[in-house]
């Protein structure tokens, strides 16, 4: 049986991701204001253009806390809103403007070892009907301020739906909500199809020494589909069955207050069967990513993100597919450069380089047997509020401007479904998308 | 003998006029507060705001010049800084602020190495003393 990764992409479903990929990178709030009415810090103190998803190295060593960091007065609610409007240019198709997303924030401390992040997502579909489903998750325990050598240490367990999502350095595709759109992409790609993003559960026992030192084993399932369909999601993107999954991540971080940088390592091995009765495939993701930030007085902030993730498959079977035998073994590799320029906390230049590549198969790539892409993103916000000196510090709004461009898709330019002569061909730009979105959080 | 009583005296009374005058009458230091407030936001503004009333993660540090270690009312402090006896002159937030604050004061909750680069403290001192 083919496995899903066999699949021809209609250009909707291309669509489908884009717009997906436009909603996640353009808009995914992680800076919640709830975390800072608990703590008394603006949204700007954890990231740089005060909306997120990326971090400050302060904003790393609070979600490394496990979200309880508190001013100490007293108890505060921890819920937080965010709606999101769009208007969406597709370079093919129709225009819309409507309102694409409403979200619950449940996120913050329950004591000063208990702490969490659970994201519930109300999606439009785009005929103003909307669904809703168990967004992000992230739930910790940990013990602070510890000894070990007679160095500062930091150990914690995560409890969460997607692996990377809980890494603080945040770089990796599932925490950054940007990795490249992949018709064969790695296993810690979001924007891979049957990702495990948000439809796994699972998490590890992590620990920081003495602050540079960052370290995580863990494991993950996949959740049952009926489980997926009882929490929002569509059964058709399933992750398939999981078993001997292990989950590591090794970096070394430095924050020098004016700057900060980072490396890391990270590991997915597991066994996956996709469909679910189909003979397992053996998949390991080995991926490294370094990262780079200048905050000086915060006045002008740069940072910088490579994440490089190489996928090997050894395929359980390698059916025949029209005519053509599917190889037993194969790669994935996908990168993401990311370079965001922020002015005075507010005004924001993310430029983004995204690449998907694999092992060429006839058989499961078709038309062209290549199921390589790619990609840029370049987003333009504006984020008028969560600073300490603006009207609000503890909300936020974002106004952005974002372009999605393609300059290949199913490995080719042109033609990239393969039509036949004389039918209506699809060219990789016609995969571009503008949005103009506003989000408010509060 | 009598003079040196009559000194100390003196001594301690221009130390109660530092105290009762914030301290920022008699700069000590040739700080740049403008500089300052750069190394503000370097190394303190994610803990600390220099708005009246506003705690974050540390105290409030409006005012700080001159004020007794540990006195703000609905701020939680830990045991070792509401135990701390002292007042905070320019000459004691030197001391405080150029070693780890767990050095300083055992037991504190404030996590912070230290500002090794004497001029940068002096502006910093001088932006905390222009904030009153």
């Amino acid at each position: 049986m083919p496995s899903a990764l066999t699949r021809h992409w209609p250009l909707c479903a291309a669509c489908a991701l884009v717009a997906a990929l436009l909603m996640m990178a353009g808009n995914s709030a992680h800076a919640v204001p709830a975390y800072a009415r608990q703590t008394g810090s603006a949204c700007a103190d954890c990231h740089a253009g005060a909306y997120g998803p990326a971090l400050t190295p302060y904003g790393m060593r609070f979600k490394l806390n496990g979200y309880t960091d508190t001013d100490g007065q007293g108890t505060k609610i921890p819920v937080a809103a965010q709606l999101i409007g769009t208007r969406t240019v597709p370079e093919r198709g129709d225009n819309t403007t409507q309102l694409t997303e409403a979200d619950i924030y449940l996120a913050g401390r329950i004591s000063d070892h208990l702490g969490g992040f659970v994201k519930v997502e109300t999606d439009n579909n785009g005929k103003d009907q909307f669904s809703t489903k168990l967004s992000n998750l992230d739930l910790r325990f940990v013990a602070k301020d510890l000894k070990i050598a007679g160095k500062d240490a930091v150990i914690g367990v995560s409890v969460n739906n997607s692996p990377g999502f809980d890494d603080p350095i945040a770089a990796l595709p599932n925490a950054s909500t940007l990795g490249p759109p992949a018709i064969s992409g790695t296993l810690l790609n979001l924007s891979s199809p049957n990702s495990l993003y948000n439809r796994v559960i699972g998490g590890g026992v992590y620990a920081l020494y003495d602050d540079n030192w960052y370290g995580e084993i863990g494991s993950y399932n996949a959740m049952p589909t009926s489980v997926q369909d009882h929490l929002g999601y569509n059964v058709s993107g399933d992750p398939g069955k999981l078993s001997d999954t292990g989950y590591f991540r090794f970096a070394y971080m430095k924050d020098m207050k004016r700057q900060f940088f980072s490396a890391g390592l990270v590991a997915l091995t597991t066994r996956r069967q996709l469909p679910r009765n189909a003979r397992s495939d053996d998949i390991t993701d080995l991926g490294y990513d370094l990262t780079y930030q200048f905050l000086g007085n915060r006045e002008h902030i740069v940072q910088v993100s490579y994440v490089n993730i190489l996928e090997q498959r050894d395929y359980g079977s390698a059916p025949t597919i029209n005519g053509l035998v599917a190889k037993s073994h194969g790669d994935a590799h996908d990168r993401t450069l990311s370079v965001t320029y922020t002015f005075k906390q507010s005004y924001a230049l993310q430029v983004a380089h995204l690449v998907s590549t694999g092992t060429q198969d006839p058989a499961r790539y078709p038309p062209y047997g290549k199921p390589d892409s790619t990609a840029n993103l370049i987003s333009l916000y504006w984020t008028p509020f969560g600073k300490d000196d603006s009207f609000t510090s503890k909300a936020n709004l974002k106004i952005a401007a974002t372009w999605f461009r393609f300059t290949r898709f199913n490995g080719v330019s042109d033609n990239i479904f393969g039509a036949p002569p004389g039918a209506l061909m699809t060219q990789a730009k016609d995969l571009d998308a503008f949005t103009l979105s506003a989000s408010v959080a509060f | 003998m009598i003079e040196p009583k009559l000194g100390r005296a003196a001594r301690g009374a221009v130390m109660t006029m530092m105290l009762c005058c914030g301290a920022h009458a008699l700069p000590a230091r040739a700080g740049d507060a403008g500089a300052g407030a750069d190394v503000f936001k370097q190394e303190c503004a994610e803990c600390h705001t220099t708005r009246q009333g506003h705690n974050k993660k540390g105290p409030s540090l409006f005012g700080i010049v001159g004020r007794h270690a540990g006195s703000i009312a609905d701020y939680s402090y830990s045991d070792a800084l509401k135990n701390a006896d002292w007042v905070w002159t320019e000459d004691k937030l030197h001391w405080y602020l150029s070693q780890p604050a767990k050095q300083a004061n055992p037991g504190t909750k404030m996590k912070y190495p230290g500002l090794d680069d004497a001029r940068q403290l002096d502006d910093l001192i001088a932006y905390l003393q222009s904030n009153h």
